[in-house]
């Protein structure tokens, strides 16, 4: 069945996690271990449910309209599907990157300090000095050091905005990161630069990663879960699923066959 | 595989149907510039036609002294104010009414069947006639509530006119905002008030604020829901001041116009058609007011 390597502490288990849309089930009794401070990066065709599985985790598939979830979801020990979860301690807790960049229509400097003035309250120096580390942590602070609180985040290149989106959802300082195909609308230069930034922050993060791009998750990730058709087929060490898988589709997949 | 020589089709044939198509967009071309210039034509003669024969009753006396002669003389001045005070009234009623009544059909209202209805009745009333705002605001607010024809009763009655088109104009700027904008939000962990008023709103606001002013103006240049409600045509003595004012009705530009037409021939046409053109002026620059905080509130968004 499910293969789980047990050498480090698991922060999100999930247990036979079903997800409908209306009708159709877009996930069918998925069970995993997500580890604490690695990698995970989801792969798959399109349509087989890894987005569904990491929008499940905070809770972005509440506001989806005929949606019903059932199964058993723990992160770091709590339940945010548990009646009166506190949504927002949850969205504190786990950080999340889009695929197209979303910065808000403002400066830089607001875009990072939203985060940190609603959850905790900052302004003034203190303020300044998270917005600085969280773009810092993003490799952003250089190239926009000088007119950060003028300029306008919709004014940066596509791949400064996903950086700058990155810095946004650090300000917060989330122990958990979900990033939903973060390099699919980037030139290869700034998919490389967002790249080396996800190696930076697993040191001390938890990262799930969907991705399209399977040399990606070859380069960057720890373990890697396999969906196809809604199912969870394999979920292991990344190595292993690329040299060594234990399913036929797995092996298809990873080796090109189909997707 | 050519197709030419299949299903009959020849070389030449297909020449024709091209000088055929051709021939069709130069003529599809024809009919656009006609129709244009139908409609630019008709704006062109009705502004020429009020700017020719209002322009020579212009002059500072018409602008800033009251009728004299039994309204026969003198200046619009009265009229002018009550017009700007009817529509700063009505901005400020429906102002704060429209935009959260528009705010929580996009935002809390959901798409209920009851929603829906409400919906719909909305949109209907954004285009029920004006005359019947002037009667209904007669029978409520001047009859029932008791306020007389006054300016009160005149801001409500416009109000109620221009806030079907309000609540819509908003409703419909906020979902306008990018859905990726909102998910942002939320997934910052944003609380869905914050989220509204701190990324939902910014962005939709020039719309809204648009829709707020163009409508508050067009109100205020409407004659029949203050026929019955706030519009005086004469007044004998002094113009009350304060908040004697709100009690009283109040001479306008539009209420002006209908009734010199009426008395017909005792009021020089050149006074009619100076009040027209300032009523006009009015609008426009009303109308010139709301497209530049649009201009400006979507710059400043991408400074």
């Amino acid at each position: 069945m499910i293969e789980t390597a047990t050498s480090t502490p698991v922060v999100i288990g999930v247990r036979g996690l079903n997800v409908f849309y209306g009708e159709k089930q877009a996930l069918k009794n998925i069970s995993a271990e997500i580890h604490e401070k690695k990698v995970t990066t989801l792969i798959g065709p399109s349509g087989c449910g890894k987005s569904t599985f990491l929008r499940t985790l905070n809770r972005m598939n509440d506001r989806i309209e005929g949606i019903r979830i059932e199964g058993d979801i723990q992160i770091a020990g709590e339940d945010p599907y548990a009646k009166g979860a506190d949504l927002l301690a949850l969205r504190r807790r786990v950080g999340m990157v889009f695929q197209k960049p979303n910065p808000f229509p403002m400066t830089i400097y607001e875009n990072v300090a939203m985060g940190p003035k609603m959850h905790y309250g900052l302004r003034g120096k203190q303020l300044d000095e998270v917005v600085e580390e969280a773009l810092r942590e993003a490799a952003l602070w250089d190239e926009v050091k000088d007119d950060f609180r003028k300029k306008n985040g919709l004014n940066l290149s596509g791949g400064q905005q996903q950086r700058l989106c990155i810095a946004r959802m650090l300000a917060v300082r989330p122990e958990i990161i979900l990033m939903d195909e973060p390099c699919s609308a980037l030139d290869p230069i700034s998919t490389a630069k967002v790249e080396e930034l996800i190696g930076q922050l697993s040191g001390a993060h938890t990262l799930l990663v969907v991705t399209h791009n399977l040399q990606q998750a070859e380069r960057i990730s720890d373990y890697t879960a396999f969906f196809m058709f809604g199912e969870l087929v394999e979920h292991g060490h990344s190595k292993a699923i690329f040299t060594d898988p234990v399913h036929r589709s797995t092996q298809d997949y990873v080796s090109g066959r189909f997707g | 595989m050519a197709i030419v020589g299949k299903f009959g089709l020849s070389e030449a044939d297909l020449r024709k149907r091209d000088q055929a198509r051709q021939q069709g967009s130069t003529l599809y071309r024809g009919w656009l510039l006609g129709a244009t210039a139908i409609a630019l034509g008709i704006i062109v003669l009705i502004l020429g036609t009020i700017l020719v024969r209002g322009i020579p009753a212009l002059s500072w006396q018409f602008l800033s002294q009251p009728p004299t002669d039994g309204m026969t003389g003198g200046g619009i001045w009265p009229q002018i104010r009550g017009s700007l005070v009817l529509m700063g009234g009505t901005f400020a009623v429906v102002l704060p009414v429209g935009v959260l009544g528009g705010v929580y059909l996009a935002e809390y209202a959901g798409n209920g069947r009851w929603v829906r209805l409400v919906r719909g009745a909305v949109t209907s009333l954004a285009g029920t006639p004006a005359i019947i705002y002037g009667l209904f605001g007669f029978a409520v607010f001047v009859i029932s509530m008791k306020l007389g024809i006054s300016v009160l009763a005149g801001w409500l009655t416009l109000a109620t006119f221009a806030l079907p088109v309000i609540v819509l104009n908003t409703e419909n700027a906020i979902k306008l905002v990018p859905e990726s904008l909102t998910e942002a939000a939320y997934a910052l962990g944003l609380s869905r008030c914050q989220t509204l008023y701190r990324v939902v709103l910014p962005h939709a606001l020039p719309g809204i604020v648009t829709g707020v002013v163009l409508s508050s103006g067009r109100a205020a240049g409407e004659a029949t829901p203050i026929l019955l409600t706030a519009g005086i045509y004469y007044r004998s003595g002094a113009a009350p001041t304060g908040m004697e004012m709100l009690r009283k009705g109040t001479e306008n530009l539009p209420y002006h116009l209908a009734e010199g037409y009426r008395q017909g021939g005792k009021i020089p046409e050149k006074t009619i058609w100076g009040t027209c053109l300032v009523l006009m002026l009015l609008v426009l620059v009303i109308n010139f007011a709301a497209i530049l905080i649009r201009a400006r509130a979507r710059q400043k968004q991408i400074a």
